[in-house]
C-alpha cells in the first residue's frame, strides 16, 4: 500500500530520548500509527509488524491503529526507524522530506530490530552498557 | 537540598520555576515540570568515560589520550565537519565556532534538521515577532500551526497560552480562542477551538488563501483548499482579524513539509497582511533548549546562523551545499566532530551511514545512536544539571542555566579548549 510518512515528537520520545538502547526507546520509536481502515486493507491488526520501503532504505515496525491519522498516511515519532527510509536529498534547502516521504507498506513476520542493531546495518558497532 | 528557580535544559521553553531536591551528586525530586523535564533531571544515565572503537568492540580510554586523539584527527582531515551544539551552552559553541576558523572546517548546529528553514524566511521577509512574556500578558487568538506543544513543549500551553492567566487576559481559557492547524489530528487539536486539518503538503495553498480573504478577496477562493472548506477558512479569517492580539506559533510541518522555507515565508506574509488589521506576532517552536543559542552564538561571531564554511578562510554560507545532511550526504568530510546531539538517530540513513565510514568523535554525556558509529566518544557534563552556562529561549531572550550538582565530569567547553589549544600549538600562527 502506498503511503506518506510524517514524522514528529511525542512525549514518551522525548521521555527516552537519552536511553536510545532502552526498551522504552525502541517501542515508541518503532510504532507506525496507522488509519484504522488502513489497517483493514492491510489485513493486520494492532501490533502486527510491517515492513516499509522507500527507495532510500527499508525497515520493519511495529503497527499501531490511529483515528488521527488520515488515510494514506502513516505517522512516527523521529529517530533512527524513521530516518532509516527517509531520503537524504534537501532540495536545495539543507533540510530532508522528514514529513512527505512515499513509503509502500506491506504486512510482515520479521522481527522490529534494536537500534543498536540499525546502527550495525549502516557500518556502526553498538556500544552496550 | 531544595534549589529554587531551577532552569530545565531540554526544550526551548527552558522553564524557569523548577524547584528540585538534590542531595550530593542526586537529584531526589522534580517539582513543577513535565515529564521531559523529570526524565532529563532524575533519568541522566552517563558513558563512564571516554570509549574508543576497536576492531572487537570498545576500550576505555584516559580523558587525555582521547583529546589528543581527537585533535589528531581534525588536524590530518581535509574537510572536516562539526555539528550539534544545541544541547548544550553558549560557551562550547563558541568554542566550537574558534575551532571551525582554525581548522578550516564546516560548523553546522540542529536547526538545520529543524528551524534551519524558518530561518530563510526570516532572511528573506523578516521575523514580526515578540517575547512570549507578551503574548502570555496579551494573546487573546492563539494559532498553533504545524505543531503539537502538548508532546513537544508541554508547558507551553500553561505558562503562556491556553490555561496562562494573562495581565490583560485574566480568564484565560474563556478569553483566549486557540486555533490548531495540522495534518494530524493530534492532542493539541483535541483542545482547540477550531483544528484545521489540512492535506498533506497543502500549508502553502491554505496560507495564500488566509492572505486573499483577509485582503478581501473571498471571492476567489475555492470550495475547499488542501482539504479545508471555505466556510472554516472565513470564519478563521474573522477570528485572526477580529483579535486584539492573535499570535501564531510554528513547528516543523512548515519547515519540513513540501515547499519548506516558503511556507514559512507565506505565513509571515499572513502575519503581515494581519498587522493591517490589528496586532500579530509570529514565532518557531524551537526545539532543542539552545538551539536558539546556536544560532545566536554562530551568528554574532560568523555573521551567519547555521551551516557555516571556513574551507576558504573567511565565513561562507549557503544552505544546501554546507549544511551537515547535504555534506554527508555527498560523502564530502572526512572527519566529524559531533558535539550534543545525535545525528546517528536524527539523520537520513545515507547521512548517517557516512559518519560510520569516517573517523568520527562524540562529545555527549550520554550513550547515544552516534556512539555506534563514532571511533571516539568523550563524556561531559549536561548543561543545566552539572554545568552552568547560557541558553536561549525559544523567543530569544537569554537565560542562565544552573549547575545544580556536580558529578565529575569535564564541562565539554573545556574539553573542546584542550582540542583547540593542541590544534593551535600544532598549526602554528
Amino acid at each position: 500500500m502506498n503511503c506518506i510518512l510524517n514524522t514528529g515528537r511525542s512525549v514518551s520520545q522525548g521521555v527516552s530520548v537519552e536511553h536510545k538502547g532502552s526498551e522504552e526507546y525502541r517501542s515508541v520509536a518503532s510504532a507506525c500509527l496507522l488509519n484504522t481502515v488502513d489497517m483493514l486493507v492491510l489485513g493486520i491488526e494492532d501490533g502486527a509488524r510491517v515492513r516499509i520501503s522507500s527507495p532510500a532504505g527499508q525497515v520493519v515496525l511495529t503497527a499501531r491503529s490511529s483515528d488521527g491519522v488520515a488515510r494514506g498516511e502513516i505517522f512516527m515519532t523521529i529517530g533512527p526507524y524513521a530516518n532509516h527510509i527517509i531520503s537524504s536529498e534537501t532540495h536545495g534547502t539543507g533540510m530532508p522530506d522528514f514529513k512527505n516521504q512515499k513509503v509502500d507498506v506491506e504486512a510482515t513476520d520479521e522481527p522490529v530490530l534494536s537500534v543498536g542493531e540499525l546502527m550495525e546495518e549502516i557500518g556502526g558497532m553498538r556500544y552496550d552498557h | 537540598m531544595i534549589i529554587n528557580d531551577v532552569v530545565c535544559p531540554f526544550c526551548g521553553c527552558l522553564c524557569d520555576d523548577l524547584e528540585l531536591e538534590v542531595e550530593g551528586d542526586r537529584i531526589l525530586r522534580v517539582q513543577n515540570g513535565c515529564s521531559l523535564s523529570e526524565a532529563t533531571f532524575m533519568n541522566d544515565t552517563r558513558l563512564p568515560a571516554p570509549i574508543r572503537r576497536t576492531a572487537s568492540g570498545w576500550e576505555e580510554i584516559p580523558y587525555a589520550d582521547a583529546i589528543k586523539e581527537t585533535a589528531d584527527i581534525l588536524r590530518d582531515s581535509d574537510r572536516p565537519l562539526l555539528y550539534g551544539w544545541s544541547s548544550t551552552h553558549g560557551e562550547t559553541q563558541s568554542v566550537g565556532v574558534h575551532i571551525a576558523e582554525r581548522i578550516g572546517a564546516v560548523i553546522d548546529n540542529t536547526s538545520t534538521v529543524c528551524h534551519g528553514p524558518s530561518i530563510l524566511a526570516i532572511q528573506e521577509v523578516g521575523h514580526p515577532g515578540c517575547t512570549l512574556g507578551q503574548v502570555k500578558n496579551r494573546a487573546d487568538v492563539i494559532i498553533y500551526w504545524g505543531c503539537n506543544p502538548i508532546e513537544a513543549h508541554p508547558r507551553h500551553m500553561s505558562r503562556y497560552t491556553t490555561f496562562a492567566t494573562g495581565f490583560f487576559v485574566p480568564d484565560a481559557q474563556r478569553e483566549r480562542t486557540i486555533i490548531v492547524v495540522d495534518t494530524r489530528r493530534n492532542d493539541s487539536g483535541g483542545i482547540a477551538d477550531e483544528f484545521v486539518q489540512i492535506e498533506p503538503g497543502g500549508d502553502y495553498a491554505v496560507l495564500s488563501a488566509l492572505r486573499a480573504i483577509v485582503r478581501g478577496k473571498e471571492s476567489i477562493i475555492p470550495k475547499k483548499v488542501a482539504g479545508i472548506a471555505k466556510e472554516q477558512l472565513i470564519r478563521i479569517a474573522g477570528i485572526c482579524t477580529n483579535a486584539k492580539f492573535g499570535a501564531i506559533f510554528f513547528g516543523l510541518g512548515l519547515t519540513m513539509s513540501r515547499g519548506k522555507y516558503k511556507n514559512v515565508r507565506n505565513a509571515i506574509e499572513l502575519t503581515d497582511e494581519l498587522n493591517r488589521h490589528t496586532k500579530f506576532v509570529i514565532s518557531p517552536m524551537r526545539g532543542h533548549g539552545n538551539v536558539y543559542g546556536s544560532n545566536e552564538v554562530f551568528t554574532w561571531m560568523t555573521g551567519y546562523p547555521f551551516a557555516v564554511d571556513f574551507a576558504r578562510g573567511i565565513a561562507f554560507y549557503n544552505p544546501g551545499e554546507t549544511t551537515a545532511v547535504d555534506i554527508l550526504r555527498r560523502g564530502e568530510c572526512d572527519a566529524a566532530l559531533i558535539v550534543a546531539s545525535d545525528p546517528g538517530a536524527h539523520f537520513p540513513r545515507a547521512a548517517a551511514e557516512h559518519l560510520a565510514k569516517i573517523p568520527t568523535v562524540l562529545i555527549d554525556p550520554h550513550v547515544n545512536a552516534t556512539t555506534a558509529l563514532s571511533r571516539i566518544q568523550i563524556p561531559c557534563t549536561a548543561a543545566g544539571i552539572d554545568a552552568a552556562g547560557t541558553a536561549y529561549r525559544m523567543d530569544g531572550v537569554p537565560i542562565r542555566l544552573r549547575k545544580v550538582i556536580d558529578r565529575g565530569y569535564p564541562d565539554d567547553a573545556e574539553i573542546l579548549k584542550k582540542i583547540y589549544d593542541r590544534l593551535n600549538g600544532e598549526l602554528g600562527p
